[in-house]
């Protein structure tokens, strides 16, 4: 580093060549001949003080930033062999030993999403994993999203700089399932996928709300599918999960990839419709939206949809383990406290 | 989007009772928000007339008024006539005023959400006020409070306010997501004719919106308008009307409660007329004061009205009095020389219509969805136009909308409002864009898609319903062709009507019928299982799934000697914590590291845990064959203990601890990893750097499979990485691909038949050079002991032990445990030390190793 005033450039010197004797690096930090620049800036011509001061910050920058490197060579630790298991004179009982069973935790977002996987599988569905970066062409282009349509406001998506997209939902994933699994279609069988995964939306941080969070997305393709299919799966999906027969209704609602659109609400499972804290006493809970998926997305997945149906579907997996656990804020899950996690088994 | 139950029931009978109309609009036609019984709020308010007004004796600007409100109003003092007395403010109370009383226990409306305030009997001055007459504002109205709201209709003293002026309403606040492809019910029109589909009535729009307008005959002075449209892709009708002679002022009370109801605020009659027919028919519309506008031409006698794009540099001050300097491509208003508004987003402040406003221009346009959207969203300007036309209003209203609003003005803003012009009417749009050939449909394709058995003539009840039109029905009576009306712009394809005919019908109908299936067994997903298996044997291990966030800041690149350059960014990333995708996991959970040291609400004597997590990371460097970046999924892992724990429990490096997790794991999936030393790992791609990057080379290794795969790095931190992250020293972890983890995992356990004599347990000593690894003598003593373990023998090596004497830098002792059995035989003593001869021979041979 080099100083265009002079006063500076041959105090930096002094100091740095003081700092290599000092056994208490730091103290150069305080060191007079520092002090005394700074005071000097009052008495300077006001154009110059700018510069003068900039430059003073600059030398102090670089002997804090030698006073760390230093620091950081006084913690330097040794080399070791690491083509050893163990270390050197360590004795029997002071060997690393693993944690006791009892600490350990698996994260309940991923053991709910093994969960729902495994209904779903017993269901007959395969499941796959979502993307963390995407195109715009899986996000909105092949989920008949016109470019430019405000149905796209209703998605706050991240965009990197490039212009991919942290997908906002796991629908991303669409059209590349319906690809994958189209021979099944050709061989009589359904293509019938479930993709359990995290998405983002660019929203701020509440008790309620998550910029990232995890949806479980259904795909169900087949001949004669009709929308009491779609009703009848997630009933029974949820009668599963929640270990009771529910009831479920719906309301219409718009998505560009389904047509019909639905809001889908079951009737409480914590109070069987009689109201509580968990339904806003209100006996049902909104829990997802589907549809059954617009010819476009099928067509753009080169399925015919005068001869195949199907339905989709995208939820939440967040909420349904609030809703278990009786979980007071969303921002826990991704917050890494242990005292939180240790709660999973 | 806010309905006006007695708004649309102008236009259809609602003979359901409210709670069942909710009920049914949820069900069909979108979420409910909110449902507000307007009534409520004015109960007790009657319309009275003021029969005496005099001057209050004791206060210049007060009046003490006699009203007689039809004598309905209980428990209040009347004088001999049956009048009420009530003292008040307003410049423009007068005799002869029918106004809205506000008798004492009534609440007044202004003041019910916030800070409800009742009203009584008090003197003023000497004088009893029985409540009191109530301004506009203080109605809840609108913000005028200049004086109070005068009754100019019909009524008679004694009638409830909220009933005269519609305000016995109830106001049903519906989602507008729901609404995103309709833009006809942006309307309360549009909504009452839903409301008649979902009741299951039929519903016919009244004859104004059927009929074309007829054309006015310009009766006035003839002020000349000039309109031109340079954007006819973009602007495809652009109508206008000039009028003259209007007067500007507050809006009769009957208009201002319409807009009120349904939440847009009172302006004045012209402003209020123009919103009034957009909450009405959701297509919007705008009044120039003509004046202002020609003047923007300087001495030009004719106003003018272009519609084009901005010249560049050109700038605009909104009505919302922000200036703004539109984009290259928005849809702007213009005069000859000067912009006076965007089109359909915003109007200008220099031609706004005020209380000196005599001649108005009429505007009535439709544009372009999109580019509406864009210049909205560039510019953040939100307005009831915006929402309404980025939603697709169709050209076919703009003729009637554009005369209902004339014929309004004219009755209502002045005595002698007259046409200054006719309708200029610029379209460019084809009828044929507006879906007007109609969708052949099948009951069987409906049928098909929805599981119901409806017969054609009930689909074709619920289309006529909402004035589709049956265009024809072939000879085989299986099909109906329908067109859809001119505001549904959203129907296209024939799926669109299945949704129509589900949605009238009601999804409530649908039959809960579960698929049909083979039992051909579903194919689980390897991989994910895989994952699954990793963090059980980590959480048996007593390990912690942490889930990190994505992104973060670009100072913990910083932190860990990171390259920002490689990794994705963020463009509207909600805070600088979360603006770079990961390029790897260890470093987010190092940030985990001291938090959790910190935190005591869990930890009993021992301040020590273990953090993993299973997540993809990104690089730039890391793309597939379509350009798209490849999710490098990871498993990373980290193990801390605070100093004091630290001291007690372990001896030698941290390194070990994450060793030994990771050799449990290994061991689980049934991987043999070979640990190098890191010290000579400069990998070239930058998502290698990266990962490396935080690890101190000289305590850290490079684990990869017996041939050579790689699998990830483990070992401690850099001095400077645990000082920027506040890490004790004993801190140590892994990052493993989990990709090569799983290609590499064996998928079955390995079997050793089981020796039947005993076995002899064995150690040896052996004393070689400091320098050496331990690794390579091991790997030599392996290769030895599978040559011997051929003869019959069964052998196993137990964790060593190594030992540094103080006094001896340059020699380390390294001490093997070997368990050794026969199978065919019980082993003598001198048949396992010729084996441990021969070990420590080959030791002697290559390292110069001496046995001790």
């Amino acid at each position: 580093m080099s100083y265009q005033n002079k006063k500076i450039a041959d105090t930096a010197e002094v100091l740095k060549a003081r700092l290599a004797k000092l056994d208490d690096k730091a103290s150069i930090l305080r060191s007079t001949e520092l002090r005394a620049l700074y005071a000097e800036i009052p008495s300077l011509p006001a154009d110059e003080r700018g510069a003068f001061g900039k430059e003073i910050n600059a030398l102090k920058a670089e002997l804090e930033k030698l006073v760390l490197a230093d620091q950081d060579e006084q913690t330097k630790l040794p080399a070791i062999d690491v083509t050893a298991p163990v270390d050197v004179n360590v004795s029997a009982d002071k060997q690393p030993r693993l944690l006791a069973s009892s600490e350990g935790s698996v994260h309940p977002l991923m053991r709910e999403i093994e969960t729902i996987s495994d209904i779903f599988y017993r269901m007959g569905f395969r499941v796959e994993a979502s993307r963390q970066i995407d195109d715009e062409y899986h996000m909105f282009d092949t989920l008949n999203f016109p470019k430019d349509h405000p149905a796209r406001d209703d998605y706050d998506t991240f965009v990197t700089t490039e212009g991919f997209i942290a997908p906002a939902h796991t629908s991303t994933m669409q059209n590349r399932m319906l690809k994958k699994y189209k021979a099944n279609l050709d061989s009589g069988q359904p293509i019938a996928v479930l993709v359990p995964d995290r998405v983002f939306r660019n929203e701020d941080l509440d008790a309620r709300h998550e910029h990232t969070f995890y949806q479980y997305e259904g795909i169900y393709v087949g001949k004669q599918i009709h929308a009491g299919h779609l009703l009848a799966t997630l009933k029974t999906f949820l009668s599963e999960y929640y270990q009771q027969e529910l009831d479920v209704k719906t309301q219409p609602f718009y998505f560009p990839f389904t047509e019909p659109s639905f809001e889908f609400a079951m009737s409480c499972p914590f109070c069987q419709k009689k109201g509580c804290g968990v339904c806003s006493y209100s006996g049902w809970i909104e829990l997802l939206g589907c549809g059954m998926i617009h010819p476009n997305v099928l067509k753009m997945a080169g399925i015919d949809p005068a001869i195949y149906t199907g339905f989709a579907w995208g939820g939440g997996i967040d909420r349904l383990v609030m809703m278990k656990y009786n979980i007071e804020d969303v921002r826990h899950f991704e917050s890494g406290k242990l005292e939180f996690l240790r709660q999973f088994k | 989007m806010k309905l006006s139950l007695n708004w649309v029931k102008e236009f259809t009978d609602v003979n359901v009772p409210v709670d069942e109309l909710v009920q049914k609009i949820g069900a069909q036609l979108g979420e409910v928000e909110s449902v507000t019984d307007l009534g409520e709020k004015y109960k007790g308010i009657v319309i009275a007339k003021v029969v005496e007004c005099v001057k209050h004796a004791n206060a210049d600007k007060l009046h003490v008024c006699m009203i007689d409100d039809g004598g309905i109003t209980k428990h209040v003092k009347r004088d001999s006539k049956g009048l009420v007395q009530v003292v008040c403010g307003a410049p423009n109370v007068r005799e002869g005023l029918l106004v809205a009383w506000l008798p004492p226990g009534t609440t007044v409306p202004s003041t019910v959400e916030k800070d409800p305030f009742v009203l009584e009997s008090r003197e003023i001055r000497g004088e009893v006020s029985n409540g009191m007459l109530a301004s506009a504002s203080e109605l809840g109205l609108s913000d005028d409070h200049s004086g109070i709201l005068e009754i100019t209709t019909d009524n008679k003293p004694g009638e409830s306010f909220a009933a005269a002026v519609g305000l016995d309403d109830h106001i049903i606040d519906i989602e507008n997501k729901m609404f995103t492809h309709r833009p006809d019910l942006f309307g309360e029109l549009g909504l009452a004719r839903e409301v008649a589909g979902i009741l299951h009535k039929p519903f016919e729009s009244p004859a104004w919106y059927r009929k074309k307008p007829a054309t006015p005959t310009p009766m006035g002075k003839r002020l000349p308008l000039k309109v031109k449209n340079e954007l006819p892709k973009l602007v495809p009708r652009f109508m206008a009307v000039v009028l003259e002679d209007v007067v500007v002022q507050p809006s009769p009370a009957w208009l201002q409660s319409y807009l009120m109801r349904v939440g847009v605020r009172p302006i004045n009659n012209v402003v209020d007329i123009t919103n009034y027919m957009m909450m009405l028919t959701a297509q919007p519309l705008h009044a120039y004061d003509y004046d202002k506008v020609r003047a923007q031409d300087g001495s030009s006698s004719t106003a003018t009205l272009v519609a084009r794009h901005p010249q560049k540099g050109e700038q605009i001050k909104l009505l919302s009095g922000k200036t703004v300097l539109p984009r290259p491509d928005a849809i702007m208003i213009a005069t000859a020389d000067k912009l006076v508004g965007i089109g359909g987003v915003m109007g200008g402040a220099d031609t706004e219509v005020d209380e000196q406003t005599e001649n108005i221009i009429l505007e009535c346009a439709t544009f372009d969805m999109y580019s509406i959207r864009r210049t909205s969203m560039e510019h953040g300007l939100f307005s009831d136009a915006v929402t309404r036309f980025n939603k697709g209003q169709s050209p076919l209203q703009n003729d009637v909308v554009i005369a209902k609003a004339a014929e309004m003005i004219v009755d209502t803003c002045g005595p002698s409002v007259e046409f200054a012009s006719g309708y200029t009417d610029l379209s460019s749009y084809k009828e044929t864009a507006i879906n007007n050939k109609g969708i052949s449909i099948s009951a069987d394709f409906i049928n098909e898609r929805l599981g119901t058995s409806l017969t054609l003539k009930e689909i074709a009840n619920f289309l006529q319903n909402v004035e589709f039109k049956i265009l024809s029905v072939p000879a085989d009576k299986k099909r109906l062709h329908v067109q859809a009306p001119f505001w549904r712009t959203d129907i296209e394809i024939p799926e669109d009507i299945v949704e129509e005919v589900g949605r009238l019908y009601g999804y409530d109908h649908l039959p809960l019928v579960l698929p049909e299936r083979t039992i051909q067994p579903v194919e689980r997903n390897d991989l994910l299982d895989f994952q699954n298996k990793l963090r059980d044997i980590l959480s048996d291990a007593g390990a912690n799934e942490v889930l990190g966030y994505t992104f973060v800041h670009g100072n913990l690149f910083d932190k860990v000697g990171q390259d920002p350059k490689n990794a994705y960014q963020l463009s509207n990333a909600l805070s600088p914590d979360l603006q770079y995708y990961r390029q790897s996991l260890v470093p987010s959970l190092l940030e985990r590291v001291h938090p959790n040291l910190k935190s005591d609400r869990v930890r009993g004597e021992d301040n020590e845990f273990a953090l993993f997590e299973i997540n993809p990371v990104h690089g730039k460097d890391l793309t597939d064959e379509h350009g798209l970046p490849i999710e490098d999924k990871r498993l990373g892992f980290v193990f801390a203990a605070d100093d004091k724990t630290s001291s007690r429990k372990y001896m030698g490096g941290a390194y070990f601890m994450a060793r030994l997790y990771a050799e449990q794991l290994f061991e689980e999936i049934g991987i043999t990893p070979i640990f190098h030393s890191a010290k000579d790992h400069n990998p070239k791609q930058p998502i290698s750097k990266a990962a490396i990057a935080p690890f101190d080379k000289e305590r850290s290794a490079i684990i990869k499979t017996v041939d050579g795969t790689f699998l990830g790095e483990i070992g401690e931190y850099t001095a400077q990485v645990r000082r920027n992250l506040k890490l004790p020293q004993f801190t140590a972890g892994f990052e493993l691909d989990v990709d090569a983890l799983y290609r590499s995992a064996a998928r079955t356990s390995l079997y050793t038949p089981i020796p039947r004599f005993p076995k002899v347990v064995q150690d040896v000593t052996l004393r070689i050079n400091t320098e050496t690894p331990y690794g390579e003598l091991k790997q030599l003593l392996d290769a030895k002991l599978l040559e011997l373990q051929s003869s019959q023998a069964f052998i196993m090596l137990g964790m060593p032990r190594i030992y540094q004497p103080e006094d001896d830098v340059h020699h380390k002792h390294i001490t093997l445990r070997l368990w050794v059995s026969d199978y065919d035989k019980t082993l003598k003593a001198e048949a396992v030390n010729a084996l441990l001869d021969s070990l420590a021979e080959s030791a002697a041979d290559s390292f110069g190793a001496e046995r001790v």
